[in-house]
């Protein structure tokens, strides 16, 4: 949807453009695909929920850089009770 | 002579690579400097007829590569301004027919005798702009405010750092004052802080381009407009003089008229 103001004077499509440039050049330049950082998300969401009470859908995974260095943000609320009862027992 | 070697590169084709060599050689020869531009751009040759050169050429730096001409044959004077000398591609040939180490040590033989030696890339990144840049001091990368050419742009200057030729230097073309107003194209200061590089020249979108070309006459040579200037700039700053970097207004006559640029 349009706002009045956008039809007005036009939708402001160079935020798109830079938010985007943004995104698409973090994985570009630390040649993970946003299909493959999917793929490592998916990794890390299942490797810390064997092991603890966590809700997949509250995790935040991001690539992020900053004057020229790449980091994997990871943030993991955790639920009060600590361990899933069910599945650490399979682990060892 | 202490020359410098300066390769204007982009990743992306058709963003002003052969017009902007043109006019910055065009503009140092006229600022006294003694200046080649060579066409690297084998195959696809297009400095000549963008200089107005195209019925001089009669030896290029394939002949002078495969021995068939001395390098000193190869130039062809532009008398229009002073010391400007063009060393044109093969147009029946391919990027692989120069080796980088064939081109550096070509454009080494011209080191003695030029203060600047300009070589206009060919689009991609493969071997013809490894070619390219392997003799380059420095290396210029030329952008268009949209999204394809500054991703382009990024990886080129990836590449440059790889080469150990960077940092490279941005000038953005083609800008239009009135849309980046709006808001509707990316700035000059969003493409620095996405590519975090330093820009040494902002050319606007200039009518004038095109009828310039169509002549064979780079607009430096006789031109006040907007596009003329910013080409001017550069060439100053690349002597040494610090002209502040100021944003063109683009050139269009109704935009001047209403003053929206
Ligand atoms: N600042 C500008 N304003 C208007 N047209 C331009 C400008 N710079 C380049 N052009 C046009 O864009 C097209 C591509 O330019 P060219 O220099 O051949 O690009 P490249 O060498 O990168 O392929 C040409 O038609 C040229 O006239
Ligand atoms: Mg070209």
């Amino acid at each position: 949807m349009s706002s009045f103001r956008e039809l007005l004077f036009g939708k402001k499509s160079a935020e798109d453009a830079k938010s985007r440039l943004q995104f698409v050049l973090i994985h570009d330049r630390a040649e993970i695909s946003p299909g493959l950082f999917e793929e490592i998300r998916n990794d890390i969401i299942m490797a810390i929920s064997n092991r603890l009470n966590i809700d997949p859908s509250y995790i935040s995974i991001n690539m992020d850089e900053e004057s020229g260095e790449r980091r994997l943000l990871v943030d993991v609320p955790l639920k009060n009770s600590r361990r899933p009862t069910a599945t650490r027992s399979t682990n060892n | 002579m202490d020359s410098v070697v300066i390769t204007i590169t982009s990743g992306k084709g058709g963003v002003g690579k052969t017009t902007t060599t043109a006019n910055i050689g065009t503009a140092l020869a006229l600022l006294g400097k003694k200046v080649v531009i060579a066409d690297a751009d084998i195959g696809l040759r297009n400095l000549d007829i963008v200089l107005g050169l195209e019925n001089r050429i009669v030896y290029d730096s394939v002949d002078f590569i495969e021995g068939r001409c001395k390098l000193r044959q190869a130039l062809i004077r532009d008398k229009r301004a002073g010391e400007l000398y063009l060393l044109p591609a093969a147009q029946t040939r391919d990027k692989t027919a120069i080796k980088p180490q064939q081109m550096v040590d070509m454009i080494n033989e011209l080191r003695d005798e030029f203060h600047y030696i300009l070589i206009d890339s060919p689009a991609g990144i493969e071997q013809g702009f490894q070619t390219a840049i392997a003799p380059a001091d420095r290396v210029i990368v030329i952008i268009n405010p949209e999204v394809s050419s500054v991703r382009d742009a990024d990886r080129v200057i990836g590449l440059v750092e790889a080469h150990q030729k960077g940092p490279a230097m941005l000038i953005v073309n083609r800008i239009d004052s009135a849309r980046v107003k709006k808001k509707d194209m990316l700035s000059v200061e969003d493409i620095t802080e996405i590519l975090s590089s330093q820009v040494i020249g902002i050319v606007p979108e200039d009518e004038e381009i095109l009828s310039s070309t169509n002549r064979g006459q780079p607009v430096v040579l006789n031109s006040k407009g907007s596009a003329a200037q910013a080409y001017r700039d550069i060439a100053r700053r690349i002597v040494g003089e610090s002209v502040p970097l100021t944003m063109p207004s683009t050139g269009s006559f109704w935009q001047k008229l209403f003053g929206r640029a």
